[in-house]
């Protein structure tokens, strides 16, 4: 192997640098799940009579699933039976009424995660709602968004304070019978945010979730929910962190967006999770589902991810366009690295007329890595002139990782247009060989041109987000990414 | 031949001429220049018909004919041609075959019958001779896996063998080294006459220096900002377009 | 998988079983037996397979086909074999799936050239049948899927061809395989064998006269070091019948294979191309399926680069008017020692109809760092800037649009290099599109 080959392997092999454990007293459930477990999860919540039966529900279909088999992802079977599906830090009373409520050493974790939580040092024009294991810890500038009537709250309190709208929409976009995971999630979700943007109303500033797993042994599902009424817009960012740990570690959270008319829903995921040692070791198993519904006429959805961590991911953030020319986008980096493995795409539904999709799609595979693009485009009778561009790139570092390209192309309308387009590669010696004769370090040059693989993506991001992405794929990058 | 009056053309509801006015006598050539973005190509789109433009006002006439008011392919057989700066790749369709339909479908508007399969034959063989290309383009795709030039030729070749009344060259230089340029120049000069007019749409002057236009016209943001003989592309060449886009902004 | 209709075939075997060629054989006795035991426990291949996910054979499952039983070869329209037969190449006819001599026309073979019916072949000098006994199975195995094991357990009669090293054939070889009787199945193996350095051109035929029937045909390809085959496939069964053809090749090092995949007759019909590619060997493959009625095209290809330096090139288009329904699975696979791979696939799909579809699914699977690979698809309608290109040279819309749609699908039929049957094919190509404006003495 060369040397400048020896370089770029040492910049992909950055540590995990969120791995640490906050010890802290904590109300754990005991490991297992059965109906009695969500009764009590229900309870502690207190949760509305509709809730605790949509949980039972899907918790009787779940069990008469089975989990799914992947060619691509490999995994030993999950004992759904050794997950402790509720874990919270001790409070004083029901929930911390002001920050001083909240755990010193929890608000010292985020702020190690670089993510302040206390009123002076908090992010300057995003709200963020923190999820330590299975609850919401705080939620910044509640005040400044009720003015505009925005709800963003976390949606154990949606459900108290606004069960109707959580009724009206919680499972209609993904139903809790829609897959596996789904269906668990659906049992046995313990919080997430909840975000509500009223008719004709510009968010005023980011929403923000970060999301912690903390405790050992446990699970954490989330769950999301974000309607944007007619005309509104928002944007929305989550990120994830997890201590390294020995053993896998299950994270099956379920998003859902819903656009109703003239409503445009950004979303954005900056993904990272803890991946395991570089023997494999440990991980998180992020199997997530993320669906969003582009219900209203010239509503838009758009997802943007960067996926670096977790040692497996399966997700595929999709958009059904509904209503007549809606759009769908599709952004993602995902990098893999020692023994990861991403199984992730989108699926692009057309339903609606006119109705447009963008897929573009950037997996970098080093290591053992291996990461695969999966997506579907289905244009169905009614999406007269619908529209879809589909672009995946896949850069190879190493020889001994894989880079998998499955795209599904289903068109049932004839003035429907789609075009997809694959490529893979290496970084060739002739491109860094380039950058070096004009003077950059090999380093500098693989940074360069990872980051300018990744751009088309990158510049999706709202700047908070594009920093921190850069930061997770290990490079420098001054001024290349806009 | 062609009267082109007060014509404002707009690109989905954004107004890209503002209201041309051009007279083009039999057997003149005329150059359209100006920057980038003037609306150059977007005149000879409108004047070959191409859908996506909206006329929102003005008329024109082409040989006492409202020119806006016919198909593309019948502008074409009343003997419009546009040689595009851009010629499309036709995969599956050889050269002959389409030189043949074009040609007989002009004929068929005419009231004539049918070229003869042998008449053709020497027609074309002798129009491809004359702009210096190999027979054997002729049964190769239509401009497919073709180089710049050789494009450029083809157009020239069908505008030969189609010999229109009016020929609109948009940008025809472009992506032409000095060899290819004479040679395409070479075939237009060649089909000068009194009958047939010009219309070179060009951002250069060095096409003019092959093909000497009669009158020039300067395009800018949409208007005809300055006209006047072959002396006025020297002028631009020397001077740029700025202090005319200046002037008629002032 | 229904195991009710493959019981139904099995019940039967035992009658039909005397009359199958290679009785005497007991390895391939065997080989028909286990593949028979693999039939009947999963029966034709599901949708719920992956590799069937678009291609749904349960009309196939609903039927039951026989095989025909006669060794005489039954009367045939003269004319219309002849619209299949090509007259400047040497053919091998096979009838209802059964070799006909006398339709057959060999003269002038290379004596080193074997050319003959697989049942002569296993019975043949000592020569020719341990051959068979050597590659037959080695190019796929009765176990891939259920059409596999269905032909391989009652295969009736099918070809083999070897090519010796260093042998350039001067003649096109037609392996023409037509189906007269209804509710037949004609279930043919071939296999073809092109030794180092030799060179040979082979067009496969499939045609029916207008009757519901069943072909399923599993050709085995061996291209050896060096060698040069270009396979052509010209399918146009009945509009009534079924078809299930399957090319599996192994190419050796350098080894150049071409393949022209011409999928237009058929109700129901679906072709594996899978090919394993050597070092620095060279596969192109190219396909054309016009869809129209309720036909059902289903293109599947499987090119597995296992060794550097190899490159391969696809392009397949489809064209599906009416209520037709086109589907293309392309997979390349790059394993971890083929670094330098190059491999460019692209699918094209026109949509003429509102009740026409398209199903295709591209796969990149990747396990080597050094490659150049890429794949295309689109869907669409013809390019506007084409039509306006034509209006721009005196041609009206319509004929425009028919030309285009015609020139979408002759750039595949172009690429034919045997004279005779790039007339044959587009004729059939042309009988398919809209006529107007298309002047087929000009072409």
């Amino acid at each position: 192997m060369s040397a400048s080959a020896q370089q770029i392997k040492n910049r992909i092999s950055q540590e995990y640098k969120q791995g640490f454990v906050t010890e802290l007293e904590a109300n754990t459930f005991p490991p297992g799940l059965d109906e009695a477990v969500i009764h009590k999860l229900s309870t502690i919540k207190n949760e509305p009579e509709f809730m605790l039966e949509y949980r039972l529900k899907a918790f009787r279909h779940w069990q008469t699933m089975k989990s799914p088999e992947w060619a691509f992802v490999k995994f030993d079977p999950i004992d759904y039976q050794a997950i402790s599906y509720y874990s919270a830090p001790k409070r004083k009373e029901d929930g911390p009424k002001s920050l001083d409520e909240i755990d010193p050493q929890v608000l010292d974790a985020y702020k190690k995660l670089g993510i302040p939580l206390d009123e002076q040092e908090r992010l300057a024009g995003v709200a963020v709602d923190a999820v330590f294991d299975s609850v919401s810890v705080a939620t910044t500038f509640k005040g400044k968004l009720k003015e505009a009537g925005v709800i963003f709250c976390p949606i154990s309190e949606a459900l108290r304070d606004h069960p109707e709208l959580v009724k009206q929409y919680l499972g209609s976009v993904v139903p809790p019978a829609d897959n596996y995971f789904a269906a668990l999630n659906s049992a046995v979700f313990t919080d997430g945010s909840f975000v509500y943007i009223p008719k004709g109303v510009r968010c005023p500033m980011e929403l923000s979730t970060y999301f912690r797993i903390n405790a050992a042994k446990t699970g954490q599902f989330e769950r999301t929910l974000i309607i944007a009424d007619e005309g509104s817009h928002v944007s929305y960012l989550e990120g994830c962190t997890a201590p390294m740990r020995d053993e896998n570690q299950l994270h099956a959270a379920v998003v859902e967006l819903i656009a109703l008319k003239d409503a445009t829903i950004k979303y954005s995921t900056v993904q990272n999770w803890y991946p395991g040692d570089k023997e494999g070791k440990g991980g998180i198993y992020n199997f997530v589902t993320k669906r969003a519904d582009c219900r209203g006429e010239n509503s838009k959805v758009s997802w943007t991810q960067v996926e670096t961590g977790s040692a497996i991911t399966w997700k595929y953030p999709s958009c059904i366009l509904t209503g007549d020319n809606s759009t769908g986008e599709f952004y993602s980096v995902a990098l893999t690295n020692n023994y990861q493995q991403a199984d992730t795409g989108t699926k692009m539904i057309h339903i609606g007329k006119n109705t447009r999709s963008t897929i573009i799609s950037k997996g970098i595979s080093a290591g053992r890595a291996q990461n695969t693009y999966r997506g579907l485009v289905k244009v169905l009778k009614s999406a007269a002139y619908a529209r879809n561009y589909t672009q995946c790139d896949s850069l190879l570092i190493g020889d001994r990782c894989g880079a998998h390209t499955f795209p599904y192309v289903e068109v049932k309308q004839p003035s429907a247009q789609v075009e997809h387009e694959a490529t893979t590669s290496k970084i060739s010696e002739d491109q860094l060989f380039f950058c070096r004769q004009r003077g950059l370090s090999a380093e500098d040059a693989v940074s360069m041109i990872v980051n300018g693989f990744c751009k088309a993506v990158f510049k999706e991001l709202p700047m908070e987000f594009a920093v921190e992405a850069q930061a997770l794929l290990g490079l420098s990058l001054e001024g290349s990414v806009g | 031949m062609l009267s082109i009056k007060n014509l404002h053309v707009s690109i989905a509801d954004k107004p890209i001429l503002k209201g041309i006015n051009l007279q083009i006598n039999a057997g003149e050539i005329h150059a359209i220049m100006g920057p980038n973005g003037s609306g150059k190509s977007t005149l000879a789109h409108v004047l070959s018909g191409k859908s996506g433009y909206t006329v929102t006002e003005g008329s024109v006439t082409y040989n006492t004919k409202n020119l806006l008011a016919m198909e593309a392919e019948i502008r074409a057989r009343e003997g419009v041609f546009l040689a595009f700066q851009y010629p499309v790749e036709i995969p599956g369709v050889s050269n002959i075959y389409l030189l043949k339909a074009a040609l007989n479908s002009i004929r068929k508007y005419q009231g004539q019958p049918e070229v003869d399969a042998m008449d053709f034959l020497t027609l074309v063989k002798e129009k491809v001779r004359l702009l210096d290309m190999d027979e054997k383009f002729l049964y190769r795709a239509v401009n497919e896996g073709f180089s710049g030039g050789e494009k450029k030729r083809n157009e020239i070749l069908q505008m030969a063998i189609l010999e229109p009344k009016l020929c609109i060259m948009d940008e025809t230089d472009s992506g032409l080294d000095i060899d290819a340029l004479k040679v395409v120049a070479q075939g237009v000069n060649s089909l000068r006459s009194p009958e047939r007019s010009f219309i070179m749409v060009t951002h250069y002057q060095r096409l003019l220096d092959y093909i000497k236009p009669d009158f020039v016209h300067v395009l800018a943001n949409g208007q005809i900002v300055k006209s006047g003989g072959a002396d006025l592309a020297l002028e631009l060449e020397e001077k740029g377009y700025g202090w005319l886009e200046e002037q008629a902004a002032a | 998988m229904n195991t009710a209709t493959a019981s139904r075939y099995t019940a039967e075997y035992q009658t039909l079983a005397p009359t199958l060629p290679g009785q005497t054989l007991p390895w391939l006795k065997q080989l028909r037996c286990r593949a028979l035991e693999k039939f009947s426990a999963h029966g034709f291949p599901s949708p719920r397979e992956e590799e069937w996910r678009y291609t749904n054979v349960s009309a196939i499952e609903k039927k039951l086909f026989s095989p025909s039983l006669s060794l005489t070869t039954p009367p045939v329209d003269k004319v219309w074999l002849k619209g299949c037969q090509l007259e400047d190449a040497w053919s091998v006819v096979l009838v209802n799936g059964r070799f006909s001599a006398e339709l057959s026309v060999l003269d002038g073979l290379p004596e080193a050239v074997s050319l003959m019916s697989m049942a002569d072949a296993l019975t043949a000098s000592p020569a020719i049948a341990p051959l068979v006994e050597k590659y037959l199975g080695q190019a796929v195995n009765y176990s891939e899927h259920g059409f596999i094991a269905f032909n391989t357990a009652w295969f009736t009669d099918g070809l083999l061809l070897h090519v010796p090293a260093g042998q350039v054939l001067a003649k096109p070889v037609q392996l023409l395989h037509v189906v007269t009787q209804a509710e037949t199945m004609a279930t043919t193996r071939t296999i073809i064998i092109v030794g180092e350095m030799a060179e040979a051109k082979v067009i496969e035929t499939f045609a029916g006269v207008d009757n519901s029937y069943l072909t399923a045909a599993v050709t085995e390809v061996f291209i050896d070091q060096n060698a040069d085959l270009t396979l052509y496939k010209m399918q146009s069964e009945s509009e009534k019948a079924y078809h299930f053809g399957g090319t599996y090749v192994k190419q050796g090092k350098d080894a150049r294979f071409t393949h022209h995949n011409f999928a237009l007759g058929g109700l129901l019909a679906r072709s594996d191309i899978l090919t394993d590619m050597d070092q620095a060997s060279e596969c192109e493959l190219n396909g054309l399926y016009l869809g129209v009625k309720r036909q059902h095209i289903d293109s599947h290809t499987r090119i597995n680069h296992l060794k550097p330096h190899a490159i391969s090139r696809e392009i397949y288009k489809g064209v599906l008017d009416d209520r037709a329904r086109g589907v293309f699975q392309g997979r390349v696979i790059v394993a971890e020692d083929a670094q330098k791979t190059d491999s460019q696939m692209n699918n094209r799909n026109l949509l003429l109809s509102d009740n026409a579809e398209a199903d295709t699914k591209p796969q990149l699977e990747i396990y080597a760092d050094d490659v150049k690979c890429g794949h295309g698809v689109t869907v669409g309608q013809l390019d506007e800037s084409s039509v306006f290109y034509l209006q721009s040279r005196c041609i009206d819309e319509e004929t425009a649009r028919n030309m285009l749609t015609f020139a979408f699908a002759n750039e595949m039929v172009d690429k034919i290099r045997i004279k005779s049957l790039h007339d044959k094919v587009l004729e059939q190509v042309l009988l398919r599109f809209p006529q107007e404006g298309i002047e087929k003495s000009w072409l």
